[in-house]
């Protein structure tokens, strides 16, 4: 059996590496998605205040530390059985709603588009945010600059500090914002409405419009039939910061819709021998492999999988494009990945037009941001959206508010199974007879790109190596060839 | 103490970069707070820390006519090994954070967005060999803890303009 390696994976924060195994005709057996892990965390943490949580843990991801803050945040509310008042939960939702609109900016414009608006097939140097500036025109450059600058200062503004905010607090948040903030955040809202809509047009004209690339995102090599979760309101509508959390069936219909923290009651780990990753799946559904279906255990948590999960957005601008994105793909729920892009954009709108609406409530420059605790800590979960998936921290303290244990699912974990199997079956359609080139390898990791994944993010280590380094194995272990991004 | 090289002073920005609680990954947090003190009385250079790589880098280095930068690397040479790279030279994708945008790609975003960057020659980048980025800790490994001396002394060379990539 040979193998083919995609080692590292490009494009992506941390490090992996897809393990492809082919047989003796040439074509792929089996695919293994392999990531080293983070060390140590809850024995880091073990022994700290927990008061500590939302500045240590917006270190674990160097991309969405708000996510972290504010699931941290949450949790402290919940360990020390305090309510926040109706202002700090607006202003954490409108901090979280800017957040939100930017991360998902960068990550299409610089990690997904440029498979579709350059085209998978194009040489892996124009394959980034250059081409797509190159194909798009000029001005997209400075408007996502712009997008990321507004975002990144508004963040600042509101949660004190740059990148990682310093502002969470059990029971509410450390500061408040004044009119002359507000109108600037409102004033940027608008803006952001205006580029979410921007870049939704964008996608129609350079992908919808595009008969080959509305085949990829339909085609079966990207489809995968699974329980879909996300984090939904009252009534049932997308919400990022705060609600149950809701499952559906690969057929769309409810099969459990949950509080944080009875997490542990509804998610379990698998382990395999092959991997350091633990693989989520739903419980009573139970793990049969990773395998699609109504009988297999396996989810997704990705911006795909909330709009599956819910039934609908409460913007009008959102709305539409929800509505428009189920009727071009032939109605709910949808199991393309590829599609998770587009999903990732209707959302960038829901968080900008979410943005304003929160910047213009009559309570949001409110004083009164926080309601101090009274009772002695125990146990809290807190669980967000995060652009990657439904993140959860789960606290237990003793009655000084030192922590005696913490675990974490982050919104990447809830996807190790999906990822897996796509990347297996992407390789398995794509790679036939030992063919192997640079095109087909990049539709490859599309397949986990889509996923919008964090591996390790946290470090920020320099690379010493070129990426996409793929290794050709002979059944006996002897390499055969090795093909890298600088070889034709 | 003023450092800067050159007929003409010019905006310098000297930053460390990396994770204070993933053990070595922290070695260029340390040598900029080293570095700190003693730049404290130039107009010209600024010292500071920060946390990201490809976009947010770029986008920090915006309105600076040269930088700095100081990091922990996983190239494969023995720990405590101190580089000298330029912006220039910087292989891969694989920057962590703003999804992994190579550096040199962020730059010519930037520019092409309008921002007053560097040019790339003046980007130096001090690279300290790393042992261990993954665990998470407070502490540098012993023969990282070394090497800051070293590459304390490197960036002052970069800064003099006597630093060769």
């Amino acid at each position: 059996m040979k193998r083919i390696s995609i080692d590292p994976i490009t494009r992506l924060e941390g490090h992996g590496k897809i393990d492809i195994f082919l047989d003796d005709q040439g074509d792929v057996a089996n695919a293994y998605f392999q990531i080293p892990e983070l060390r140590g965390f809850e024995k880091f943490c073990v022994g700290r205040p927990a008061e500590d949580m939302p500045n240590l843990t917006d270190r674990i991801c160097g991309v969405c530390p708000e996510a972290h803050h504010m699931a941290a945040s949450k949790a402290l509310d919940a360990l020390w059985h305090v309510d926040p008042p109706p202002a700090a939960k607006k202003l954490r939702e409108l901090f979280y709603s800017i957040f939100f609109a930017t991360d998902h900016t960068t990550h299409f414009y610089a990690l997904g588009a440029p498979d579709f608006i350059v085209g998978p097939d194009a040489p892996a140097a124009e394959r980034n945010i250059l081409g797509v500036i190159n194909k798009v025109g000029m001005d997209v450059a400075g408007k996502v600059l712009k997008m990321r600058h507004d975002g990144h200062a508004l963040i600042q503004m509101i949660g004190a500090r740059r990148v990682q905010p310093n502002w969470g607090l059990p029971g509410g948040v450390s500061k408040g914002i004044n009119e002359e903030q507000r109108k600037e955040i409102e004033k940027l809202g608008r803006d952001a409405i205006e580029f979410g809509l921007f870049s939704l047009q964008a996608f129609r004209d350079l992908v919808l419009a595009n008969k080959a690339y509305v085949d990829l995102i339909l085609s079966d090599t990207y489809t995968h039939h699974t329980y879909s979760m996300g984090m939904v309101d009252a009534n049932n509508k997308v919400n990022f910061y705060d609600g149950k959390i809701r499952v559906v069936d690969p057929d769309g219909k409810e099969f459990v819709k949950y509080a944080p923290k009875d997490y542990l009651e509804v998610i379990a780990e698998h382990v395999e021998p092959w991997t350091y990753l633990k693989f989520p799946f739903l419980k009573k559904v139970g793990w049969k492999g990773l395998v699609d279906g109504k009988d297999s255990g396996v989810y997704k948590a990705t911006p795909l999988s909330r709009l599956n999960a819910s039934d609908g957005m409460t913007t009008p601008r959102a709305q539409e494009a929800y509505e428009e994105f189920y009727k071009t793909l032939g109605g709910k729920p949808v199991h393309q990945t590829l599609a998770t892009h587009w999903a990732r954009l209707v959302e960038l709108l829901y968080a900008a037009e979410r943005w304003v609406e929160l910047a213009t409530d009559p309570e949001i420059t409110s004083p009164n941001f926080r309601t101090l605790p009274t009772e002695k800590p125990t146990e809290g979960v807190g669980s967000v959206e995060a652009p990657r998936g439904t993140l959860t921290h789960h606290y237990k303290t003793d009655e000084r508010g030192i922590l005696t244990e913490v675990n974490l699912i982050v919104g990447t974990t809830n996807n190790y199974a999906p990822i897996a199997m796509s990347c297996k079956k992407a390789a398995q359609n794509l790679i036939k007879k030992g063919q192997v080139n640079q095109g087909l390898l990049n539709m490859v990791e599309m397949a986990f790109r889509a996923y919008d994944p964090c591996f390790g993010c946290a470090t920020h280590t320099l690379p010493g190596d070129m990426p996409l380094v793929v290794t050709l194995y002979a059944p006996d272990g002897e390499i055969v060839d090795v093909l890298s991004q600088n070889t034709p | 103490m003023t450092l800067t090289g050159g007929d003409l002073p010019r905006r310098t920005l000297v930053l460390g970069l990396g994770n204070p609680i993933l053990s070595d990954d922290a070695v260029g947090l340390q040598v900029a707070r080293c570095l700190k003190a003693e730049l404290a009385g130039d107009p010209w250079v600024e010292v500071d820390e920060d946390f990201n790589g490809g976009l947010r880098l770029m986008e920090r280095l915006a309105g600076y006519d040269r930088a700095v930068i100081i990091d922990a690397i996983l190239s494969g040479a023995a720990p405590g090994t101190v580089h000298l790279l330029s912006a220039g030279s910087m292989p891969t994708q694989r920057t962590v954070c703003a999804h992994d945008v190579s550096l040199p790609t962020a730059l010519a975003m930037g520019r092409r967005g309008g921002l007053s960057l560097p040019e790339t020659a003046e980007i130096h980048v001090i690279a300290i060999e790393a042992a261990d980025v993954m665990t998470f800790g407070e502490e540098l490994t012993p023969a990282v803890a070394a090497a800051v001396p070293l590459a304390v002394q490197a960036a002052r060379q970069a800064l003099q303009g006597d630093a060769h990539a």
